[in-house]
């Protein structure tokens, strides 16, 4: 077929500084480069951790906070939306999809690299050593050996001393 | 100001799963753009030091066999950059280095990402379940952790 299909990248995105700077800098280096012309599909997955889940860490008689949590995380969750949608405009990238979907974060990336047939996932790291790894999981761990495409860890650089 | 070309660094051992990660990324992340390569590419293998590969192979191997295998190294190496350099020229990837580095690829690859200061590095995956990774070791997931610059772990599909 001529005209080749694009490919798609899907790009997971929390509420923290580690995922806006994976954004800005896969939108920097796979976009911008390439102006009016890009290379890939954006879509851009927030995925909204289910209010039992944010709670259940948070200890018994936990049902009454519930729609409290609930309303929170809907907030957060169209403020990283809203983030995500100016970051692409500032760079110019006009046809990216955000998307925020209910779950684990680290199902719903592979779900969606599967929904979308994605040839690369882009995930933030949030550079946690082994202890907190442990306690904590890591997405991006488990991303790069879950998800069925090539994955790309982005890395906010440390301070260099 | 003319921006300077963002360099990527590959990882290249001797393993399909390299090949197919360098043929992946050519694929993807330089064909597509044409005539201007976004990234000038540089492929680094990492070449065995002897005694590491004799270590793996026991109490039965002596040191006289230690020539012998510099030669193997030596030849794989250039095998590698043979491949290498047939597979950039058939995808028209001009802009391209080569750099074998003595040592464990963990390493290697760590201090290539400085060296080159890359914005990229490129690992393929043997795709190793946790047993094999906790004997083996996995290259993909130290550099996923140490490399100072983003990581990409492109996997050979299962069929």
């Amino acid at each position: 077929m001529a005209t080749s299909e694009k490919q798609v990248m899907v790009v997971g995105i929390d509420d923290s500084e580690h995922s806006t700077y994976a954004l800005e800098w896969t939108l920097d280096h796979f976009f911008v480069p390439f102006a009016s012309n890009p290379p890939f599909k954006l879509f851009i997955v927030h995925a909204k951790p289910t209010a039992t889940s944010a709670v259940g860490l948070a200890g018994p008689g936990a049902a009454e906070v519930l729609p409290y949590v609930d309303a929170d995380l809907k907030k957060i969750a169209s403020r990283v939306v809203e983030k995500a949608k100016d970051l692409c405009i500032s760079k110019s990238v006009h046809d990216a999809v955000v998307e925020v979907v209910e779950g684990d974060a680290r199902n719903v990336l592979c779900e969606a690299v599967e929904k979308h047939h994605a040839s690369v996932l882009a995930v933030g790291s949030h550079g946690y050593g082994a202890i907190k790894r442990a306690v904590l999981g890591s997405v991006s761990d488990y991303c790069s050996h879950h998800a069925h495409c090539s994955v790309m860890i982005v890395k906010k650089p440390k301070i260099k001393h | 100001m003319a921006t300077e070309k963002q360099v990527m660094v590959i990882a290249m051992d001797d393993s399909p799963h390299s090949m197919y990660a360098l043929e992946w990324t050519l694929d993807h992340l330089f064909a597509p753009f044409g005539s201007v390569q976004p990234f000038h590419l540089v492929v680094v293998h990492a070449r065995p030091v002897p005694i590491s590969v004799l270590q793996l192979a026991g109490p039965a191997a002596t040191a006289e066999i230690i020539p012998m295998m510099e030669i193997d190294l030596k030849k794989a190496a250039l095998r590698i950059t043979e491949k290498v350099k047939d597979l950039c020229n058939k995808k028209s990837v001009k802009e391209v280095s080569m750099d074998v580095m003595e040592g464990d690829p963990r390493n290697v690859l760590c201090e290539a990402v400085e060296k080159h200061n890359a914005s990229v590095l490129v690992v393929g995956s043997h795709g190793y379940g946790p047993m094999k990774r906790a004997v083996l070791g996995s290259v993909s997931d130290y550099c996923a952790h140490h490399a100072h610059c983003s990581v990409m772990i492109v996997k050979k599909p299962k069929t």
